[in-house]
């Protein structure tokens, strides 16, 4: 589990706003271990989400390398990066950002358009992955008769439609209230846990922060700290039908055989 | 979008309508200079009606059922320029006026005067149905004629060197001298009666017997039906009398003197000489040929109109196009940058987004030809420039031809037009907010809110 997916090498990015240049990154380096929970805090303006729009290939750095499981997609053309944006990366955002005139299943079976998968089979994974995230029955609901906890449980679907190594999650909590924002931390854990995924999470909050492994404080484009968070993988896992003990990356529980990762199982 | 579908629509109605009035025009000045040819050494001699207002058709045009003349009647020469249509003249070869009957015995001297060379009575009578109808807040009868009774005197000395008779026969023969019992129908006269050569047809309560069909000249004597003058004047009960004389003079030199010798000596009568004729016939047919001008010149400007309003219509639809979904890309961004962020390529982007603004300006197209469909006749109306208002003088009322309004013609093939014209458009116009749509850099699209 030490193998590194992510490697960043004295990454800089620079804005330039009209006549002013805003340092947003400076020779920033890092290293992102495979099934890593990682979260970075700053204050606004620190570069938090600069750095993961460089990662997910949303955006290019000015200066630097971004090695993806060894490919430095820094040098990849616009018709290649949109491979890796559907398959290697997985995106979360504050806000969701569902289509609203799609509903649940069909937002989620989004990044699947333009691949090879058949039509009926999207559907079915689209369906199972919002029972993984606990929205079972929900399918066919619109982004506006969902809750803001619920819309992001199924922005947690989309991330995952591919099957990314890597899940990254800008302020995924920002606009939830404190239940559903540790309900969304615990579901993240646990795909941390069950599937072992990568997932590197930008927050404000301390208290979300905490539940992760890893803890990287941003500051002017800087890591300026790391420090150990609640490692989650020393905690026990019990699954939420029957309460039975689980292990780390069982998919569905070995007394009752149900699906994990729903809500709440967490404890 | 209406608007386009509109104007062809109009455009093609308008030169229907243009092409059928310059039709009629061009008939009417041909068959006007075949007449002004024939006139030169003729003399036509009526008895003038009394009309109550002039300028307008005159009632009971031909009726068979006239009173007898009234010797002192105020005279008025027909004036030219009532109520015609175009492509058919008044009652007659020569018509303009009303007919009068006249005792024939009155005007058995004009055949005596000097440098006269024949002399042919007609009587004239149509047939047909009345109908009532107003005009300018007056109300009155008109005949619609089912046919013309041509009662000509048959005299062999006319033969071969006037025309009194129609000259085109089809079928059987022509009238000879002597003929009775015999009528000459024209080709339009065979369908009413349903009768051929050789076939007896009943008129007025007496039978005769066909002897020929002849093809009319023009319009002014398809209902004419010839017959002896004597057969004529009985079977209309008007034995004696004669609704027109025609003089032929010596030569075209001596017209004008044979003209003053009968008016000297039948003051009442309404004569008509080649040369006045002439004249007149000249004045209307440069009257039609003002009105074709007028109508062709119409046409042509419908047409630069058409041309310029769609030109407007075509740039006014793709900046609309090109707005819409330039706001649609803008309004969508940070739909843009998810959809890219979750891996969309740059061409799937492009392409929804094209098929998008396609897709709205084909509704558009079907809204537009629905609302064509409807309304393409005020539309058109409103945006092209009238051939009836433009082209003539109020007085001459156009039974066929009252206006644009004929029909729009919405044809399959406009239709079809019409809706590749707001594909192609749709196209054009979301062809670069599409581009810009899909070179939208996620990280930036993302901050947009």
């Amino acid at each position: 589990m030490s193998e590194t997916v992510l490697k960043l090498e004295n990454l800089s990015k620079t804005y330039s706003l009209g006549k002013r240049s805003v340092q947003a990154l400076s020779n920033l380096n890092l290293e992102v271990n495979e099934g890593e929970f990682t979260a970075i805090m700053g204050p606004s303006g620190s570069g938090k989400t600069t750095l993961l729009n460089v990662l997910g290939c949303l955006d290019k750095p000015t200066d630097g390398r971004v090695l993806l499981d060894d490919v430095d997609v820094t040098k990849l053309a616009e018709k290649e990066l949109y491979k890796i944006r559907r398959g290697k990366v997985g995106f979360i955002f504050q806000t969701f950002n569902l289509l609203p005139y799609l509903n649940a299943r069909e937002n989620v079976e989004l990044p699947m358009e333009g691949t090879k998968i058949p039509k009926k089979e999207r559907r079915q994974r689209a369906s199972e992955l919002l029972g993984m995230v606990g929205l079972s029955g929900r399918e066919e609901h619109r982004p506006q008769r969902l809750s803001a906890g619920e819309q992001q449980r199924v922005a947690i679907a989309r991330a995952l439609a591919n099957d990314p190594a890597i899940i990254l999650a800008d302020e995924p909590t920002g606009n939830l209230d404190s239940k559903n924002k540790f309900e969304i931390v615990r579901l993240l854990a646990n795909l941390n846990i069950n599937r072992g995924t990568t997932i590197i999470m930008v927050t404000h909050d301390s208290q979300i922060a905490s539940q992760t492994e890893r803890l990287l404080f941003l500051s002017d484009g800087k890591i300026i700290k790391e420090k150990r968070g609640l490692h989650l993988a020393k905690k026990k896992l019990i699954c939420q039908h029957c309460g039975s003990k689980i292990q780390p990356g069982d998919t569905t529980c070995p007394s009752c055989n149900k699906v994990l990762y729903q809500k709440g199982e967490q404890s | 979008m209406a608007i386009m579908i509109s104007i062809p629509a109009g455009i093609t109605s308008n030169q229907a309508s243009t092409e059928t009035l310059t039709q009629n025009l061009s008939d009417t000045i041909t068959q006007t200079e075949a007449t002004i040819n024939q006139t030169l050494t003729q003399i036509e001699c009526t008895l003038a009606p009394n009309f109550e207002g002039f300028g307008f058709a005159p009632p009971d045009m031909g009726d068979s059922r006239f009173a007898p003349p009234d010797g002192d009647s105020g005279f008025t020469p027909p004036e030219f320029g009532g109520g015609f249509r175009p492509g058919e003249f008044g009652g007659g070869a020569f018509g303009g006026g009303g007919t009068t009957a006249m005792n024939e015995t009155l005007y058995s001297d004009v055949s005596s005067l000097e440098n006269v060379a024949a002399v042919t009575l007609t009587l004239e009578a149509s047939e047909g149905t009345e109908q009532t109808m107003e005009m300018m807040g007056r109300s009155f009868t008109r005949l619609v004629p089912d046919y013309v009774i041509k009662g000509v005197s048959l005299t062999s000395a006319l033969f071969g060197s006037y025309s009194i008779l129609p000259t085109n026969i089809t079928d059987g023969r022509n009238l000879q001298a002597g003929d009775i019992g015999v009528v000459l129908l024209s080709e339009n006269n065979t369908a009413f009666f349903d009768a051929g050569v050789g076939d007896a047809i009943n008129i007025l309560d007496r039978s005769f017997k066909v002897i020929g069909v002849y093809a009319p000249s023009g319009v002014e004597d398809v209902m004419n039906l010839y017959m002896n003058l004597s057969d004529a004047q009985s079977v209309t009960n008007n034995t004696g009398y004669i609704t027109s004389i025609t003089v032929f003079a010596e030569s075209s030199d001596v017209v004008t003197d044979v003209a003053n010798a009968i008016s000297s000596l039948h003051p009442e009568l309404s004569i008509v000489t080649g040369q006045q004729r002439l004249n007149q016939l000249e004045a209307m047919k440069t009257n039609y040929e003002t009105a074709l001008n007028n109508a062709e010149s119409t046409v042509a400007q419908t047409q630069s109109v058409a041309v310029q309003e769609i030109i407007v219509a075509v740039a006014a639809t793709s900046l609309i196009i090109l707005f819409v979904m330039l706001y649609t890309v803008r309004e969508r961004t940070k739909e843009i940058g998810t959809l890219k962020a979750i891996g969309f390529r740059n061409w799937t982007v492009m392409n929804q987004f094209m098929l998008e603004g396609v897709f709205l300006s084909l509704l558009a197209g079907v809204v537009g030809i629905a609302i064509a469909s409807v309304a393409a006749p005020t539309l058109s109306g409103l945006l092209l420039p009238a051939v009836s208002q433009a082209a003539f003088p109020s007085r001459f009322t156009l039974a066929s031809n009252s206006g644009t309004l004929v029909s729009m013609a919405l044809t399959p093939e406009l239709i079809l037009i019409a809706l590749g014209g707001s594909m192609l458009l749709g196209t054009l116009g979301s062809l670069y907010p599409a581009w810009r749509a899909s070179r939208t850099r996620p990280a930036e699209a993302m901050r947009y809110e």
